[in-house]
C-alpha cells in the first residue's frame, strides 16, 4: 500500500487552511452557531439588571437601583434563606445517601438480589419531576394516599402533608433521595469494585473483621471518588431546585415560608409577573454566588484530589 | 476462611432486610399510581390494596379520546422523534472536530462550549426575549433547537472517539479515504454503544421536557405531556367541582358513582412512564458497561 497520503496528512495536520482541516472545522460549525445564538447572544441581556426594563422594553439605565430594591425585599431574603436550607439538607442527607447505599449493597453477597435492588432503585431517576411529584402528591393525599390510609388504620389523625410549611423541606429531601439515590450510587459501586481484592485477603489473614475492612480498606479506597464528586457538585450548587419545588408546591403560597427558593422566585417575578428587571437582578445575584463558589471549589480541587484534577 | 462470626451473620440478615425494605419504598409509590390508574371507584382507593377492586380502563380511554390530553402526548412524541436524531448528529459531528489533538485552535472549542457558558449566562429573561425575537414562542421548535448542541455531550463523545485505535483511521488514510468517509465508515459504527446511550438519554430528556414548555408555550394545544400531567394532577387534588364537570363531560353520572379522582392523573403518569420502562433495560446495559461512568470530566 501507498503510505504517502498518510504522510501528507501528518504533515498538514497542524496547518489551519488545508482542504482536510477546513472539512474538519466545518463539522463543528452547526454546534458553534447554535451556541452563539442561544448562549452568547443572550449574555449581554444580563445588563437588564442595571436597567429599568419592563415588558414594553428598555426604559433607562438605573445603576444599582434594582439591587437596592431587591435587597430591601423580605420575599427575596426568604427565598435566599430557603435556598441555603435546601443546600444544607442536600449535603447533610442527599449527597451521603448513595455512598451509604453503595456500601450496604457491596456487602450483599447474593448477586441476583443485589442486581434487583440496583435495577429497581435506579429507575426513578429517569422519570420527570412532574411524574415524581405527581406520584407523591397522590401517595400523600389526605383522603386516598397510602400514607394517610396507614395513619388512619393505626387510629391516627390524617395529615395534609403537602400543606404544612414546616414539613416541606423534609418531604422534598426525602423525595429527592427517592429519585436520585440509586442512580448516584452507580459510580460509587463502580469505585468499590475497583478496590484491590488482595487487600481484603490480606486483611482476613490478619484477622480483620468486616467492619474493620470497611473502615480501613473500603472507605479509603473510594475516598478520591467521593472528594472529586463532592467538589464537582459545587458547580451547580444553586441550581436544580426549580423543577422539584415547583412541581411539588404548584405555587401554593401557603408553603412560600419554607418552599420559595431563588429559582422559583426568578420565574415568578420575571415570567409570571413580568418584572423583567427584578428577575434578571435576582438571576445575576444568584449566578455571581454560584460562580464564586465554583471557582473556589476549582481552586481547592487542585489540592484535595489525588491527581490534581480541576473542574475547569 | 469462610467461617463467619455471629455479628457478621446478624449484620447480613439486617442488611438484606434493610435492602428489601428500601426496594419496597422505591417500588410501592409507583405501583400505587398503577393501581390508581385502573381503579374506577373513589371509595375503593382508600385501602392498602395494590390491585384495583373496580378494574376499569376508562381513564386510559380518556387519554386516547380527550383531545386536550392526546394532543400534548402527541406533541411530546414529535419533539422526541425530531429532537433526538438531530442532537446525535450535531454532537457526533462536533465531537469529531474536538477529537483532533493536533488541530490548530482546538482548545477554543472547550472554552467556547463548556467553560464560558458555565461561568456567564444571560438567564431566564434574556432567553425569553430572544425566543420572542426569533418568533419561536408557542412553537414546538423552541423545545428542540436551543438544546440541540451540548458541549458536555461533545466532550463525552470525544473521549470515546479517543479510545478508538489510531491504526484504524490511519490505515483508512493510507487508502486515501477523506475525513467524511473516515467519520461515517469508521468512527460512527465503532461509536455505536456510546451513541445509543446518548440517544436514549437525550430521547428521555425530550420526552420529559417541562420547564421550557411551561415558559415558552402558551397555547394548551401545543403543551408537552408533562405540562398536561401536572395540570391534571393538580386540578384534581381537592377541586371537586372541576372534577365533577369533567366526569359529566366524559359521560358519567356523579350522583350514581363516586369516580376515583386520582385515576386520570394516574393513567397519564403511567403512560408517561411507559417509554422509560421500555428503554430502561437498554440503558441498564450501557451503565453496567461503564460507558457513562467515566464521563465526569474529559
Amino acid at each position: 500500500m501507498d503510505e504517502s497520503s498518510l504522510r501528507i496528512y501528518k504533515k498538514n495536520e497542524k496547518k489551519i487552511f488545508t482542504k482536510v482541516n477546513i472539512m474538519i472545522y466545518l463539522m463543528i460549525v452547526p454546534g458553534l452557531i447554535l451556541y452563539y445564538i442561544f448562549r452568547y447572544v443572550t449574555m449581554p441581556g444580563i445588563m437588564i439588571a442595571f436597567q429599568e426594563f419592563t415588558t414594553g422594553g428598555f426604559k433607562y439605565w438605573c445603576g444599582f437601583e434594582n439591587f437596592d430594591k431587591l435587597f430591601g425585599l423580605r420575599a427575596f431574603w426568604q427565598a435566599f434563606r430557603n435556598t441555603w436550607v435546601f443546600i444544607g439538607l442536600q449535603y447533610l442527607f442527599i449527597k451521603p445517601s448513595p455512598i451509604i447505599l453503595a456500601l450496604l449493597l457491596n456487602e450483599v453477597r447474593i448477586m441476583w438480589f443485589k442486581k434487583t435492588v440496583q435495577t429497581v432503585s435506579t429507575l426513578p431517576s429517569f422519570l420527570t419531576w412532574v411524574v415524581v411529584s405527581g406520584i407523591f402528591i397522590q401517595l400523600l393525599s389526605p383522603s386516598t394516599g397510602y400514607v394517610n390510609v396507614i395513619i388512619a388504620l393505626l387510629g391516627g389523625e390524617r395529615i395534609y402533608f403537602l400543606g404544612k410549611p414546616q414539613l416541606f423541606p423534609w418531604l422534598l429531601t426525602g423525595i429527592r433521595i427517592w429519585k436520585g439515590v440509586g442512580y448516584s450510587s452507580i459510580i460509587y459501586l463502580a469505585s468499590l469494585g475497583g478496590v484491590d481484592p488482595e487487600l481484603y485477603e490480606a486483611a482476613v489473614i490478619d484477622g480483620a473483621t468486616r467492619w474493620q475492612q470497611t473502615m480501613y480498606i473500603t472507605l479509603p479506597g473510594i475516598k478520591n471518588t467521593v472528594v472529586v464528586l463532592l467538589i464537582f457538585s459545587f458547580s451547580g450548587i444553586m441550581g436544580g431546585l426549580f423543577e422539584p419545588v415547583f412541581t411539588l408546591t404548584d405555587g401554593n403560597a401557603l408553603l412560600d415560608e419554607t418552599a420559595m427558593v431563588l429559582d422559583v422566585y426568578i420565574y415568578n417575578t420575571g415570567i409570571r409577573q413580568g418584572k423583567f428587571s427584578m428577575s434578571t437582578t435576582t438571576g445575576l445575584f444568584n449566578s455571581i454566588i454560584s460562580t464564586i463558589l465554583m471557582l473556589s471549589a476549582n481552586w481547592a480541587s487542585k489540592y484535595l484530589t489525588e491527581d490534581g484534577r480541576t473542574i475547569i | 476462611m469462610l467461617k463467619r462470626s455471629l455479628g457478621e451473620k446478624i449484620f447480613n440478615i439486617f442488611n438484606l432486610l434493610g435492602m428489601f425494605l428500601f426496594t419496597l419504598i422505591i417500588v410501592i409509590p409507583v405501583l400505587f399510581v398503577f393501581r390508581n390508574s385502573f381503579e374506577l371507584s373513589e371509595t375503593a382507593t382508600a385501602t392498602l390494596r395494590l390491585w384495583p377492586e373496580d378494574f376499569s380502563l376508562v381513564f386510559y380511554g380518556m387519554v386516547v379520546k380527550d383531545e386536550t390530553v392526546y394532543r400534548p402526548l402527541f406533541n411530546s412524541v414529535i419533539v422526541t422523534i425530531v429532537g433526538t436524531p438531530l442532537t446525535l448528529l450535531i454532537n457526533a459531528l462536533g465531537a469529531y472536530t474536538m477529537s483532533k489533538r493536533e488541530l490548530p485552535g482546538k482548545d477554543f472549542f472547550a472554552y467556547y462550549m463548556v467553560i464560558i457558558p458555565m461561568l456567564i449566562g444571560g438567564g431566564a429573561i434574556p432567553s425569553f426575549l430572544l425566543m420572542r425575537a426569533l418568533g419561536l414562542i408557542d412553537t414546538l421548535w423552541v423545545l428542540i433547537i436551543p438544546s440541540l448542541a451540548s458541549g458536555w455531550n461533545m466532550t463525552l463523545l470525544r473521549n470515546y472517539y479517543w479510545s478508538i485505535p489510531n491504526e484504524l483511521t490511519e490505515s483508512a488514510r493510507i487508502d486515501g479515504a477523506s475525513e467524511m468517509t473516515i467519520f461515517v465508515k469508521i468512527i460512527l459504527p465503532l461509536s455505536k454503544p456510546v451513541l445509543s446511550a446518548l440517544g436514549l438519554l437525550s430521547g428521555l430528556g425530550f420526552w420529559n421536557i417541562f420547564y421550557a414548555a411551561m415558559i415558552y408555550i402558551r397555547t394548551p394545544r401545543k403543551w408537552t405531556f408533562p405540562v398536561k400531567i401536572r395540570e391534571t394532577v393538580m386540578k384534581n387534588e381537592g377541586n371537586d367541582k372541576l372534577w365533577e364537570e369533567m366526569m359529566v363531560a366524559a359521560g358519567f353520572d356523579p350522583t350514581e358513582l363516586l369516580i376515583n379522582q386520582s385515576g386520570l392523573g394516574g393513567a397519564m403518569m403511567v403512560v408517561s412512564m411507559l417509554p422509560v420502562l421500555i428503554v430502561y433495560p437498554f440503558l441498564q446495559k450501557y451503565f453496567a458497561g461503564g460507558i457513562m461512568v467515566g464521563s465526569v470530566k474529559g
